[in-house]
């Protein structure tokens, strides 16, 4: 048993104290698996280290009455000057084991072939993974701390140390911080949510899943940076990790997948939808996104999706095939509306996808709702995102939404002496978050020597995106664009 | 207070103390000296060739250490003494940033992370000493001790100084990087003062009286007087050499227990 009574732990920092952990109290019994949930930051490998004993709390007590594990899958405490074998035969000394029968587990689980002779300094980070999860087996103890064990090794080796752990080690008390909810479900038995220091158990997966997703919403991750991209190959860049990084889109995408695994579609869609509307830009999730709505026969939502996957820089292979299949499917000829892939280089030549779809039709239609077959016939017959915005340019909702503007270029002439007061925004639903960076970074790259940060300031300032953006000069080098608007004021 | 599962009692836990020392004694001596050329053998090879080099320059610009010792056996006595304290310091600070990664084993403590280190510059040192002084007695270019006790004695207080001051200076070291800082000039100018390179019964009674407060120079001394005898005319005195001890011994295990109950692993 392992008894954890009123513990407290605070580190000094030039700051002031820094309160980590504040009573927390718990039991876990012989073959008991607590899942703990938290925030990045919320003290979950705090906890984890002074359970295992490698740190003391401040005060309070931890009992155990069983052996603890080091966290594990933890690489750190190899020494990388020496070999595989001598950190074995190190941990083997430790813990008064029999080395040669280490060293041939760890020989046939880690598979490091001859590297098992090298110094560790040599292997690659998976080998490192491997090593260290194959040294954590070899003790056997009462009780195991894993820590985030699914962010490593591919996926036949996750399979094996699943095996390892949970079916043939399935007697012993386990403790499991994971961002991965689904194996913390998938695993435990018990389940808490650690935040704001505290230590608050629940009576099952989903009442800590509902209360830690409740947490997650509350704020947005202060860890995400939000500074404006150069350019839209930037856009696209930054989206990737930056998404990966913000708990609420890592929440919502494992929402997504939570409902995928149950064959929930219609919820998955929403989920990764949900997800997708704060990065825009992420490309991974959109194939997602397209299955759960295949899934469903929604095949213009599924075909939209698919090609804005392609369009940000998915590996084509993943997506052709399934391309084809709902192009098929609504009785079109796949061959004749084939996938067209990510392009580098300047905005006006890049491949468009929905996203910019909904932000170009929110700059010139005043609106981002477009219907999903709408959507599909834009990218289906614009290769270009300077294309995509002629075509917009082109179409009567331009007209109503610009009149005012294009009536001022009409005259020739500066606008009226008292222009009509800047009307705040009348949309009820607010612009969705960054769209200000997004389009002024696709406008007026700084590679192309304009400002993006100053434009994106003066669009979310003033809530004028089309003036501001053609006042700073946006679309300098669109050419098919700027013919449209041509021929709109000649008209 | 912590109980931990496996020291339930003093034996069992000695046992996991040998175990867990022999275990970094020998990681530490394989990161240090590797199994490349002649491997552990720079460990004593090291301090062999630091004390040669020494005896031979003191020899050739025949140093004056105010007496009739040949300057042979003045520089092997003293300068394997000086190894021998200042060595262990220098491996400790900083050896708790370096191994931080390790207290995740439970078994392991910030002390033994310390002991292993001390030990094996004890071992270096002393095995450096004895090497040297066989060979030279075989040369017959040095008289063999007369008191190996005594030597042997003289040594030993030296390395519990040397260990103690390691310990101290250590975990004093975890938790200000001024120690480091500090520690190289003030080992630097230790050396001319810790007996090394003169004998106190040379001095004038007022710096003699200076000099005694220093501990090692009543180490220096002691190992002096058991391998010359009478003709080193040795001062020294174990009524202050070993309380010493102590008290730095205690100093530095109570800022080593204050160390490991605020060291945070990696």
């Amino acid at each position: 048993m392992i008894r954890a009574r009123n513990v407290h732990k605070y580190y000094q920092t030039s700051f002031g104290a820094n309160h980590v952990l504040s009573g927390i109290s718990f039991e876990l019994r012989k073959g008991e698996k607590l899942g703990i949930l938290g925030r990045n930051g919320a003290g979950k490998s705090t906890l984890m280290r002074l359970v295992s004993g490698a740190e003391m709390p401040s005060s309070g007590t931890i009992e155990r009455s069983m052996s603890v594990s080091w966290p594990l899958a933890f690489g750190g405490a190899f020494q990388p000057m020496l070999t595989g074998r001598d950190n074995v035969r190190f941990i083997s000394r430790i813990y008064a084991q029999d080395f040669d029968r280490n060293l041939a587990f760890v020989e046939e689980f880690a598979e490091l072939g001859p590297y098992l002779h090298e110094p560790v300094r040599t292997y690659s980070s998976g080998m490192r993974a491997r090593l260290a999860f194959a040294i954590s087996m070899i003790t056997e103890f009462d009780c195991f701390l894993i820590d985030e064990v699914g962010a490593v090794g591919d996926a036949r080796f996750h399979e094996r140390c699943n095996y390892e752990l949970f079916v043939r080690r399935a007697d012993r008390a386990m403790i499991i911080i994971s961002h991965d909810a689904a194996y913390l479900r998938d695993h435990c038995t018990r389940f808490a949510v650690l935040h704001d220091a505290r230590l608050r158990q629940m009576a099952d997966f989903d009442e800590a899943y509902g209360e830690f997703r409740r947490l997650v919403g509350l704020q947005p991750d202060r860890q995400v940076a939000a500074r404006v991209p150069i350019d839209r190959t930037r856009l696209i860049e930054a989206a990737q990790t930056r998404a990966l990084r913000d708990e609420r889109f890592t929440m919502l995408v494992q929402d997504g997948d939570l409902h995928r695994d149950a064959r929930r579609w219609a919820e998955a869609e929403a989920a990764y939808g949900a997800a997708l509307a704060l990065y825009p830009y992420q490309r991974s999730y959109w194939v997602q996104h397209a299955h759960a709505a295949k899934e469903q026969g929604r095949l213009a939502v599924a075909e939209v999706s698919y090609r804005s996957a392609g369009a940000l820089g998915e590996p084509l292979p993943d997506v052709r095939e399934h391309l084809d299949f709902v192009v098929a499917r609504q009785g079109d000829d796949p061959a004749q509306w084939p996938l067209r892939e990510y392009v580098p280089g300047s905005a006006a030549a890049q491949t468009p996808a929905l996203s910019d779809v909904r932000l170009l039709a929110l700059l010139v239609w005043g609106t981002d709702e477009v219907e999903a077959a709408e959507a599909r016939d834009l990218l289906r017959r614009h290769d270009s995102c300077d294309a995509l915005l002629a075509a917009m340019i082109g179409d009567p909702r331009f007209a109503g939404a610009q009149g005012e503007w294009i009536a001022a270029q009409r005259q020739d002439a500066p606008p009226p002496a008292a222009p009509p007061a800047p009307s705040p925004p009348v949309a009820a639903d607010p612009p969705p978050p960054g769209w200000a960076d997004a389009l002024a970074c696709i406008a007026c790259p700084a590679t192309e020597g304009r400002n993006p940060e100053a434009v994106a300031q003066a669009i979310s300032s003033t809530g004028q995106a089309w003036t501001q953006l053609i006042a700073a000069g946006g679309f300098a080098t669109w050419p098919l664009s700027r013919a449209a608007l041509e021929r709109r004021i000649a008209a | 207070m912590e109980r931990p599962y496996q020291a339930q009692t003093l034996r069992h836990s000695w046992e996991i103390q040998l175990r867990v020392v022999g275990a970094l004694l020998i990681r530490e001596t394989l990161t240090r000296y590797g199994r490349h050329n002649i491997g552990f053998l720079w460990l004593f090879a090291e301090p062999m060739l630091f004390t040669l080099g020494v005896t031979a320059l003191w020899t050739a610009t025949k140093t004056v250490h105010g007496s009739d010792l040949p300057i042979v056996a003045f520089a092997l006595t003293g300068y394997s003494s000086v190894l021998l304290w200042r060595n262990m310091p220098g491996r400790c600070i900083g050896a708790l940033w370096q191994n931080l990664a390790l207290l995740y084993h439970r078994n392991i403590k910030v002390l033994d992370i310390y002991l292993a280190r001390i030990l094996l510059e004890f071992g270096g040192a002393t095995m450096s000493f004895a090497v040297l002084g066989t060979v030279l007695v075989g040369l017959q270019m040095l008289d063999p001790p007369q008191d190996v006790t005594k030597v042997v004695a003289g040594w030993l207080l030296l390395a519990w100084f040397g260990g103690a001051l390691a310990i101290a200076l250590g975990a004093l070291s975890h938790r200000s990087e001024l120690v480091e800082k500090l520690w190289h000039p003030a080992a630097y100018l230790l050396f001319p003062l810790s007996g090394a390179a003169f004998m106190v019964s040379a001095l004038p009674p007022f710096a003699q009286e200076l000099v005694l407060y220093i501990p090692t120079v009543h180490g220096v001394e002691m190992v002096r007087d058991g391998w010359f005898g009478d003709r080193a005319q040795a001062i020294y005195d174990l009524g202050y050499l070993i309380p010493f001890n102590l008290v730095l011994t205690l100093y530095g295990l109570l800022q080593t227990r204050r160390v490991a109950a605020i060291v945070v692993p990696e």
